[in-house]
């Protein structure tokens, strides 16, 4: 079976129900990479989200939901449930939000990104499973539809499995 | 001969800046200059002459008809969008093949990493008073042009410098220095004072890492900003990854807020879509 790898852009969701196909994002700085997963129907889906809330533009939020955490989380979910997978067994992982080096802390976009999903989260009673977030790194991420697989790409530094 | 030496060596051997920009900048500034004085000058450079064809022709126009004359082409594109091709055709060809491997960057990413960045320096300048567009995209397109020299060199240093970066918590810059006597910023700088650009710029290029970049002149602040940006959202990014330090202290001198910078990233995405020729001006020329 060929490997099919679908590319996953800034301000992207894709989702499949296909084994054989890999979810791939690149170059993941202060955004944040969501990756859900269920091992029953095996239905796989990335988000790559750029901005943490979509009120500081509802109209570029309703052209591209997924540029903002707020509209796209729930676009990747409900993407999921439309494929067949169940909010129960969702294995979700979360990667990204780095910081450049600032110490006044004006520039958080990260650590924005990542809070407003925390929160979205708790409200909607969802569990990371794993996460490789914040820090000055730059990250890639890939899931393999078939497997689960979740592979973790830093900068200079190597490849690990999440 | 020491390391710093071998580099600056090579600073000396670095090819001269095309010509031809420096000419039609100049004659730009006179608002009365004719698409075919332009055109006279142009045509030497077969590069920046393709490229303004295959612009004009371009879905962006929307033009109904095929143009072939680079005069014709010069009344299309206006001068403005000429600015931008003359300083995005004289740039790419430093850009081209498996530059900035040294830093962990695939082909093609330094290039699309500065088109972003200038694009997004010209996107600021709505915020920053006291900058022209066009500086603010030349500086932008050319502020890592010191990487393209000074890839081999960190090349045989990564592994000590990402070490030290991740040990230390400091800038990839620091470290750079630290390990080759010179980094990138420096290095771009004394490339573009010896290529004769204007001082703000080669300021610009060489500050464009200080962490208080933001409390300099405007054209820095501009490019340190600018490259801040697009090195979250994560355009053209290699192992250096986010580890580049920039005080935001400065933004409060402009005015700017967090959500003012994240609706520029946003517009960058636009931005960056419609500038697909600018990009493939590069890619195609490496096929």
């Amino acid at each position: 079976m060929v490997n099919m790898k679908v590319i996953v852009g800034i301000s992207d969701m894709k989702t499949s129900s296909n084994v054989s196909d890999t979810l791939i994002t690149y170059s993941l700085g202060s955004c944040i990479g969501v990756v859900i997963w269920d091992p029953v129907v095996k239905v796989g889906g990335m988000l790559h989200y750029m901005l943490p809330e979509s009120r500081i533009d509802r109209e570029r939020a309703r052209k591209n939901p997924y540029m903002f955490a707020d509209t796209g989380v729930p676009a990747l979910f409900q993407e999921s449930y439309r494929l067949g997978a169940a909010k129960s067994r969702l294995i979700v992982k979360v990667v990204g939000g780095s910081q450049i080096l600032d110490p006044t802390g004006l520039f958080s976009i990260g650590k924005r990104n990542y809070a407003v999903l925390q929160k979205l989260f708790a409200k909607n009673k969802i569990i990371i499973s794993r996460e490789n977030v914040g820090g000055s790194v730059n990250r890639t991420v890939s899931l393999d539809v078939g497997t689960g697989r979740v592979l973790l790409k830093i900068s200079g530094r190597g490849e690990i499995e999440l | 001969m020491s390391r710093v030496d071998e580099i600056l060596a090579l600073v000396r051997h670095v090819p001269p800046f095309p010509k031809v920009a420096e000419r039609v900048m100049f004659l730009i500034r006179d608002p009365d200059v004719t698409a075919h004085d332009l055109a006279e000058v142009i045509q030497y450079d077969q590069a920046i002459t393709a490229n303004v064809l295959k612009i004009c022709n371009a879905a962006y126009f929307g033009l109904h008809r095929k143009i072939s004359s680079l005069d014709e082409g010069l009344v299309v594109i206006g001068h403005d969008i000429l600015k931008d091709i003359i300083i995005a055709s004289s740039s790419a060809r430093f850009y081209q093949g498996a530059v900035g491997g040294g830093y962990g960057l695939e082909p093609g990413e330094m290039w699309r990493h500065s088109v972003a960045s200038g694009i997004m320096a010209k996107i600021l300048v709505r915020h920053i008073a006291g900058v022209d567009q066009g500086s603010a995209f030349t500086a932008g397109l050319l502020h890592d042009i010191g990487k393209r020299f000074l890839s081999g060199f960190v090349a045989d240093e990564l592994t000590q410098i990402v070490d030290k970066v991740e040990k230390e918590n400091c800038s990839f810059v620091e470290a750079e220095k630290e390990f080759l006597g010179i980094d990138h910023a420096m290095l771009g700088g004394m490339i573009l004072d010896k290529w004769e650009f204007d001082q703000p710029l080669v300021e610009a290029v060489r500050g464009h890492h200080s962490p208080d970049a933001l409390e300099k002149e405007a054209l820095t602040a501009i490019v340190a900003l600018s490259n801040s940006l697009v090195i979250s959202i994560g355009i053209g990014v290699g192992a250096d990854g986010l580890a580049s330090e920039l005080s935001g202290r400065g933004l409060k001198r402009f005015a700017i807020t967090l959500e003012m910078l994240q609706l520029c990233m946003a517009d960058l995405l636009v931005e960056l879509d419609r500038a697909q020729e600018l990009l493939n001006i590069c890619m195609k020329e490496q096929g």
